[in-house]
């Protein structure tokens, strides 16, 4: 009898959900990569990180890249596109946190406007550290960026109803729903913000990261569960594309952000930033993440490389 | 694991209503019936049309018709000892919403369903019966291992067989219940799917009582395996602990809204 090689194959699909004007995100049907499962739908996105306003906190290797472009939102995406060619924009509206500069949410809005104008790939737009800040942020954006079907990075527990009604029914963007790694509270939110009315084929969802090392296996377990529900139990309430914004992290952890000064026995300190970034986004990827956002080109370019790779 | 299987009950002639909504060919009264069974959550309709020796060649089609017109995603269990209305109804069955249910076969003189289930790729009921109620579980099993020859014979992947070990009344077959628990057990630990009538169960009992009776009874049966019933979809009782023993098997993430999906 010749061998009949056998395949996995799960009732369930991953929604297809379209960001900006044809970035696709989702539509699998099989576990991360399996292709010889089943149908591995759009190849996973990769975002590039630029802020709204000079980033003093980011370390010095990466201001030696972006400084000279990162005064300014719109010329700092131009550089990324032109040197990374990621598959969209993340702009994190960090100038808006009550902490720091406190910009109004019309600031904030002019300044994703202006991206809008100046750039043709998909925006993602994330929030401060405050969720009440952000809804209010987001509201205005949302407005002055309509039917753009932008991500607006995140709609949490405190905030879904504001964000949900702007971003996912107001004005024609896509809601992600953000939990902190606790798959439990993911589907609530997502049953929650569907039945605002926010159609499921307007959102996404970040069920929490964090860097390798910083509970990273309870991201990927948390991640797993997820996607084992919507595609072997078929809950369609955990059936959006997840987007990871794995820069967020891992640059903040002392692997990344200690100087050679200080830990002169850790080695050069681009390369652990570089390390950390590449191997929690190749983790996300390799457990269901859709789109990764990222900030240093050689993650992006490693990490584009690993998707290419994978899905040839 | 996949979740609970319902299929409603209550299209079904022996309620006048719906008896002379068939006789007559009149939708409405059908069509309400299955409107409220689908609200409250039914996944499959039972469709019973009795024995239908006149025209049951017709009004299978009819009807079937009829409801995936008006619920083209809820998937049907065509309910009748009539094979020949049986083979019109799967004619005219749209199967995009799920394969068509055959009710019943059993280990007698409806074994030839079996046939019917493989030459239609339909899925069936498998009564663990041959005349009448079954004596004990060595008579359960042993048509049990009938029907799953006969599937063999046929083709019939025993994936698409719910095997009902014949739920019984509580009042009067008292005695009777933890064989039937027993049964299920069984039939699940040789890895196959079971369903079963909880209305059965229930029957003759005062009315504010059948309600609980049954969800306990389906309770304690989900436990032992069974992985469908034919229910009342509207006794929310016993709904919402459906869905509460999936999350505790399991076989649906935990929300806090979990009863409302």
């Amino acid at each position: 009898m010749p061998y009949k090689k056998p395949s996995q194959k799960f009732g369930g699909k991953i929604r297809e959900v379209t960001i900006g004007s044809g970035l696709k995100l989702g539509g699998e049907s099989t576990l991360p990569f399996y292709s010889f499962d089943g149908d591995t739908g759009a190849k996973p996105a990769i975002g590039m990180e630029i802020w709204d306003i000079f980033p003093e906190s980011w370390p010095q290797s990466l201001k030696n890249i972006f400084g000279e472009y990162a005064h300014d939102p719109v010329k700092w995406a131009k550089y990324c596109i032109e040197k990374s060619n990621p598959d969209f924009i993340c702009i994190k509206l960090e100038g808006a946190s009550p902490e720091g500069n406190n910009k109004s949410p019309e600031e904030c809005a002019a300044v994703v406007k202006r991206l809008a104008d100046e750039i043709t790939l998909p925006l993602v737009i994330a929030g401060c550290d405050s969720d009440e800040k952000n809804a209010s942020v987001f509201t205005k954006v949302a407005e002055a960026v309509p039917d753009k079907n932008y991500v607006f990075l995140s709609a949490v527990e405190a905030n879904y109803k504001e964000v949900g009604a702007a971003a996912g029914m107001a004005y024609g963007n896509i809601v992600s729903a953000e939990s902190s790694v606790d798959l439990n509270l993911a589907k609530q939110l997502n049953i929650l913000i569907t039945q605002l009315g926010v159609k499921p084929e307007r959102m996404v969802m970040n069920p929490g990261c964090s860097a390798v090392g910083y509970g990273f296996e309870y991201v990927v377990t948390t991640m797993d569960r997820i996607r084992l529900a919507a595609l072997d139990q078929n809950d369609v309430t955990l059936q959006m594309p997840i987007i990871s914004p794995v820069s967020f992290e891992t640059w903040k952890v002392k692997e990344s952000a200690a100087t050679e000064n200080d830990m002169p026995e850790w080695g050069n300190q681009e390369a652990r930033g570089i390390a950390m970034e590449v191997a929690t986004a190749a983790g996300v990827l390799a457990t269901g993440s859709n789109a990764v956002i990222l900030r240093h080109p050689r993650s992006v370019e490693v990490i584009r490389n690993f998707i290419e790779e994978l899905t040839a | 694991m996949a979740r609970f299987l319902t299929i409603g009950e209550r299209i079904h002639v022996i309620s006048p209503v719906i008896r002379k909504a068939l006789q007559e060919r009149d939708p409405k009264p059908i069509i309400d019936r299955a409107r409220e069974q689908v609200e409250a959550g039914a996944h499959y309709l039972d469709v019973n049309i009795g024995p239908a020796d006149r025209d049951g060649e017709e009004l299978m089609p009819w009807v079937v018709k009829l409801l995936q017109q008006e619920f083209p995603n809820t998937p049907l269990c065509l309910d009748t000892a009539n094979t020949k209305a049986l083979e019109a109804g799967i004619k005219v069955y749209d199967r995009k919403a799920g394969k068509p249910i055959i009710n019943s076969a059993d280990a007698g003189s409806r074994i030839g369903m079996i046939d019917l289930a493989a030459q239609y790729d339909a899925m069936v009921i498998g009564l663990c019966a041959k005349e009448g109620i079954p004596r004990d579980n060595d008579e359960r099993i042993q048509y049990c291992t009938e029907i799953l020859d006969r599937a063999m014979s046929a083709g019939l992947d025993p994936e698409n067989i719910l095997f009902d070990p014949l739920f019984v009344v509580v009042k009067g077959m008292q005695d009777k219940q933890q064989e039937v628990l027993e049964a299920l057990r069984q039939i699940t630990e040789m890895g196959f799917k079971t369903t079963g009538g909880l209305s059965n169960v229930s029957n003759g009992c005062p009315k504010e009582l059948r309600g609980l009776i049954e969800a306990t009874f389906c309770a304690m049966a989900i436990q032992c395996g069974l992985t469908s019933a034919i229910i009342n979809p509207c006794n929310k009782m016993l709904m919402d602990i459906i869905k509460t023993a999936d999350v505790i098997k399991g076989r649906n993430l935990y929300c806090d809204s979990y009863l409302e999906l």
